[in-house]
């Protein structure tokens, strides 16, 4: 928390500002009792009208310069929350951008969300509040206190014995209520997740006939659901109430003190009517206090989930000494390379170890989970190596600056990410300017181009969100023509032509030939495979395998029942007489 | 309770754009919901008639006490008001405990059966809604609106009314007491509204601004993060902070303003507050002094002004809490008026248990009335047939199989299973005879066990430890720490694609169907899980009819028949052997792709 708070210092001074302001307003609130016992007992029961209109006069015009000060510390109030929200989130997103990706699944992308956007909203209304009603609710009942004390302490002793029990008894409601909230959120999260997956899957539960079985599982969450906010919400309510109560019993209790007092002649009827007021005032101010105190249990959440963020150190950074150089040749050697995801205890690369001369294609095959995505994703550092070293040109990628790495790599991932934009700018995606016939010919290699002119609007099209959905084979090969563009010097391709049909994604493999690339593919496909230089078989972690398809349908046990339940016996005889 | 206002504003400018009919309308609808609960209500209100009342009643007693004790300092009848004053403060805790404690029990009642009822409509609305409506969509609003409503239940109706009914009470007894000082008092109201009226025309617009660039804003950042992959292999995190800062730059400026003008709404109240209670404490000491009122009545006055304020201004932010709970109300009841699934027919029969021919007679069907996706489509298949659709996508397969379940009904046509047309027999009957093993498997929270058992609620334990021995789904279930009773987070998260489908076929063995319909999963799955996958459902596919939408050489070869489609017809069909002796485009599409493998 006070991580995240220390992005106000630049702005104490204007919090002092409003904070000022703010006392201004308070001041004439607590001035005003006083003021009207002054123009009772002073004016109306000594008979001095000149003195009511002094005072009354008086009194409007302290209203008005509290609003002055309420609307200056608007403004100073505003600017503070919205220039901390800014710089919050300019800060947060800033880190964000310097996480390696281990980061990414460490949180997830979904929780990073939430407290970039709404967790600093969290935050800034916080402090927007803060500078306005927070501070003022607890000390109108601090002051509110003392100056009944001050008008007349026979009459206000009752305030001081009964306005910190009744703060107690709120503290401790609220800590109740909160631990309540939880299960409640819990059980509302049940009964979301019952509807989600009704939603999604109506197909099925149609099918299958199973209506009544899903609709008694959610009748009995949603039961429990109803159960619950009643109890919580029923608890919160007698808050209310019972301080209400005991504020009027208080003022009970004044006038019976008043009225014996009057007798003796040591208090007078204005002082009855002060204390009465500030009564009423503090009662409002204790309601408020409910709010504000589940306002910064929420901030106070916020800003931990917040400071999570500051607090992590970024693992995967330049080296001071790492060189400008650009990549030159694109030969990739693996040496002795181990590797585990951060946070978790087992390896999913185990000692692996190769080299790809430059301008080689190179398969990568294996089962799920052998590690084939984990191996491609260390090439670019988007994960380091736990243990051994990547080299490309023999120097330790480390020792590269991650931009010059990544400018001489293309990859493309197995999930597809395009931005919302057109086409062109998807394809050109952080290139400057770019002449239109080299995106022609990268669309064209990566065989989406006779597609993307069939659209109205060709490479202006507008994808994503608010735009056309492309088919994931679409999406694949727009992706591939994003890398083509930048003639990387290794082309990684992580199973992204899974969702093309043969025939394409054989024209794709040709076109690619043309380019001066060393390139790894994985794939799920034995023809894919089959025509790279090198084989690389992987199984939990290991390098089972290397070697060309020839070389490992002789040696290697899985990779020929891999070839068979693909191509079939059949198939595999073709390829045993065709060689 | 006190809720946090100035959040609420945000939602509510769009919202209070729409006209007085409809959110009469709307609320004539939850009235039906919430007329089961007519007795409570009505007590309710009395309540709140009854607190309304006390509440301006106590202030009233305290001036007169001030009066005859204080000011006057009579003898008699001072323990008696006490006392009163006591009772009526106890009463009114009291009538505000109940009252809420009831309107709870009937506003989360209410809000239950809204769920429930929302929740069976589901099931009864026919498939082409679900396909038209995006899920995740649909989820968040019916979410953010439900709890907006139960939340606007809670509180906001007990507040609007009593708000209401005190600033009436009030201004009758202020009359009653002095009509001058009365009028001294409103003099604030015209104040009120007029700069409520300028404060409002300055957020509105501004509010809609910040919502706009705060949307823009959060797009940004949900792109950008789930991007970010992309983002590092291109290296452009610098630019894409660069884009990030113009949009937080943009916001910065529009919440500046939206936030500094709502934030004058409060000050504005305090300010008019302030100046009644100088203006009562000034004008009625003058009053006072001229005999014209009592000291009681000056502080009467200074509590019923407060009193009356703050209504107004609950009224106020009420209101429009009102308006956008109203808003989404409308939104869930337009999913409730949704078309249901069209009934059986009367005449439709059970059919217990069936052989499994099926038969399609001249089928043509359309989605949108304009481009047929099937047509003129003829077939049979005896019992115990295993079927392949085969074709690019897009021709049709998908649709055949919907029309055999009944999602659809054919436009043209008919369909017959064991000679009966399908639209003679009850939907549940029929599909409870079917199974399914589609690619994307749907599972759900709750454990191994339970998803297994869905196939068939009635199956023991022992058969469903049978059924997955068969599915070849036993020994990794075992590995698991819990065994079958090991929980599956939601979709089926913590085991493989591979052994989803497992657990799939499990399900689908316990069915125990007559016909069974197979999606074959495409790829991500590894070779040892997949050959498991083929032991498995060979072992299902035995004696049964099945439809199998291939993708994969291998079980086309294997079927029985296979049924060629090409832009919704049947072009070809017979067995893998004959067809390709053919030479048409079964023989096209087989050589395509074989070709490729092999070469």
């Amino acid at each position: 928390m006070r991580y995240v708070l220390a992005y106000l210092k630049p702005y104490r001074k204007w919090m002092g500002l409003a904070w000022c302001f703010m006392f201004i307003e308070l001041a004439v609130e607590l001035w005003q009792p006083l003021l009207m016992a002054k123009i009772i007992d002073d004016g109306v029961m000594k008979n001095n009208l000149p003195l009511i209109w002094k005072w009354g006069a008086v009194m409007i015009a302290i209203s008005l310069l509290a609003f002055a000060a309420g609307i200056a510390n608007s403004f100073v109030a505003a600017y503070v929350g919205q220039q901390y929200g800014f710089s919050l989130r300019k800060h947060l997103f800033e880190k964000i951008q310097s996480f390696s990706l281990s980061h990414f699944e460490q949180f997830s992308t979904a929780s990073l969300i939430t407290r970039m956007t709404n967790d600093v909203t969290q935050m800034q209304n916080m402090v927007f509040m803060s500078l306005r009603i927070m501070l003022r609710a607890p000390l109108l009942i601090i002051f509110g206190v003392i100056m009944a004390l001050v008008v007349q302490a026979k009459l206000a002793l009752i305030l001081m014995v009964l306005v910190p029990l009744l703060l107690l008894f709120l503290i401790w409601m609220m800590q109740k209520a909160a631990t309540l909230f939880s299960r409640v959120q819990q059980t509302l999260d049940r009964v979301n997740s019952i509807m989600r997956e009704n939603i999604a899957n109506m197909r099925l539960i149609k099918a299958l006939v199973r209506s009544t079985y899903e609709q008694h599982r959610f009748t009995q969450e949603n039961e429990a659901l109803m159960a619950r906010t009643m109890t919580v919400s029923r608890f919160l309510e007698t808050i209310t109430p019972v301080l209400l109560f005991f504020m009027n019993a208080a003022i009970v209790v004044i006038l019976f003190i008043g009225r014996s007092e009057i007798q003796t002649g040591t208090v007078k009827a204005g002082e009855v009517v002060a204390v009465i007021n500030y009564t009423t005032r503090m009662t409002a101010a204790l309601s408020i206090f409910t709010f504000v105190t589940m306002a910064f249990s929420r901030a106070r959440a916020s800003g931990r989930r917040i400071a999570e963020i500051f607090a992590t150190t970024v693992d995967v950074t330049d080296e001071a000494g790492a060189g400008e150089a650009a990549i030159e040749r694109g030969e990739i050697q693996f040496e002795h390379v181990s590797f585990r995801y951060p946070g978790s205890e087992s390896f999913v690369l185990q000692d692996v170890s190769f080299s790809i001369r430059a301008q080689e294609t190179v398969a990568i095959l294996g089962e799920t989970g052998a590690g084939k995505s984990s191996l491609l994703q260390l090439i670019p550092r988007l994960y380091d190596v736990t243990e051994g070293m990547i080299q490309i040109d023999g120097i330790d990628i480390r020792q590269w600056k991650q931009a010059q790495l990544r400018a001489a790599i293309g990859f493309v991932p197995q999930d597809l990410l395009l931005f919302s934009g057109t086409i062109r700018d998807n394809i050109c995606f952080g290139m400057d300017t770019v002449p239109e016939a080299e995106m022609v010919r990268a669309a064209k290699d990566a065989q989406i181009h006779d597609t993307i002119m069939t659209f109205p609007q060709q490479y202006d099209t507008v994808v994503g969100q608010k735009g056309v959905t492309l088919s994931g084979g679409q999406k694949q090969r727009v992706s591939i023509a994003r890398v083509l563009i930048r003639q990387p010097k290794i082309l990684l391709l992580d199973d992204s032509t899974s969702a093309l049909d043969v025939k394409t994604e054989a024209r794709l493999l040709q076109a690619l030939k043309a380019y001066a690339c060393t390139t790894l593919i994985v794939t799920q496909k034995i023809s894919t495979a089959m025509e790279a230089d090198m084989i690389l078989l992987l199984k939990d972690g290991n390098l089972l395998a290397k070697g060309t398809h020839q070389q490992l349908l002789n040696t290697n046990g899985l990779y020929r029942k891999m070839v068979e339940s693909q191509l079939g016996k059949k198939g595999l005889s073709d390829v045993k007489a065709a060689t | 309770m006190l809720k946090p206002r100035h959040s609420k504003m945000v939602a509510i400018s769009k919202e209070t754009k729409r006209t007085a009919k409809e959110n009469i309308q709307t609320l004539k609808r939850i009235w039906t919901f919430l007329s089961d609960q007519k007795v409570g209500l009505v007590f309710v209100i009395v309540l709140v008639m009854a607190s309304s009342g006390l509440s301006l009643l106590g202030p009233y007693l305290v001036g007169k006490a001030i009066d005859r004790y204080i000011v006057t300092k009579q003898a008699h009848g001072f323990a008696a008001l006490v006392s009163a004053l006591l009772l009526i403060y106890l009463a009114l805790s009291l009538s505000l405990f109940l009252q809420n404690y009831w309107m709870i029990g009937i506003a989360q009642k209410t809000v239950y059966s809204l769920r429930t009822q929302l929740f069976q409509h589901f099931h009864q609305l026919p498939i082409s809604f679900f396909t038209r409506r995006q899920s995740g969509e649909l989820m968040s609003r019916l979410t953010n609106d439900i709890d907006n409503m139960s939340q606007t239940f809670n509180s906001t109706v007990i507040q609007v009314v009593s708000s209401a009914l005190t600033l009436i009470g009030a201004i009758v007894v202020m009359l009653s007491l002095s009509p001058l000082l009365t009028a001294v008092t409103l003099l604030i109201v015209p104040m009120m509204f007029g700069g409520m009226r300028w404060i409002t025309n300055q957020t509105q617009k501004r509010f809609r601004e910040q919502q706009q660039n705060l949307g823009e804003l959060n797009g940004l950042i949900e792109e950008v993060l789930s991007g970010q992959k992309v983002v590092k292999l291109f290296s452009q995190e610098r630019a894409m902070i660069d884009r990030f800062l113009q949009k937080n730059e943009q916001l910065k400026q529009s919440g500046f303003w939206a936030q500094t003008y709502s934030g004058f709404i409060p000050k504005l109240m305090n300010v008019l507050n302030n100046l009644s209670f100088s203006l009562i404490a000034g004008v009625g000491g003058i009053f006072a002094f001229k005999g014209m009122v009592s000291i009681g009545v000056i502080v009467i006055f200074t509590e019923y002004a407060r009193q009356f304020t703050r209504p107004l201004n609950d009224l106020a932010n009420q209101w429009n809490t009102l308006l956008s709970a109203l808003a989404g109300a409308e939104r869930v009841f337009d999913i409730l008026d949704e078309r249901k699934e069209e009934d059986d027919e009367q005449e439709a029969i059970h059919l217990p248990t069936i052989r499994g021919e099926v038969e399609f007679q001249d089928v043509s069907f359309s989605y949108d009335q304009k481009q047929d996706a099937v047509r003129h489509v003829s077939f049979s298949v005896a019992r115990g047939e295993t079927v392949a659709l085969v074709g690019p996508t897009g021709v049709g397969k998908t649709t055949i199989i919907q029309l055999l379940t009944r999602f659809y009904d054919p436009d043209q046509g008919q369909i017959l299973i064991d000679g009966y047309d399908v639209r003679q027999i009850k939907r549940a009957s029929l599909r409870r005879q079917m199974a399914f093993v589609l690619q994307d498997v749907f599972l759900f929270q709750g454990t191994i066990r339970e998803n297994i058992r869905y196939g068939r609620l009635d199956a023991t334990d022992e058969e469903v430890v049978e059924a997955a021995k068969w599915a070849n789904a036993h020994s990794f279930i075992m590995k698991l720490p819990n065994g079958y009773d090991t929980v599956l987070q939601q979709d089926g998260g913590g085991i493989s694609q591979g052994q989803k489908q497992l657990l799939a076929i499990a399900r689908a063995m316990i069915a125990r169907p007559a016909i069974l319909i197979l999606d074959e999963a495409t790829s991500n799955i590894d070779t040892v899980t997949e050959l498991a996958i083929q032991e498995a459902l060979a072992r299902l596919m035995n004696n049964r009819t099945c439809f199998v939408i291939a993708h994969r050489l291998n079980t086309v070869q294997h079927a029985d028949r296979i049924l060629v489609l090409r832009e919704g017809t049947v072009v070809e069909q017979g067995t893998h052997d004959s067809l390709l002796k053919e030479n048409g485009f079964y023989y096209e599409l087989y050589h395509r792709q074989f070709t490729q493998e092999v070469m």
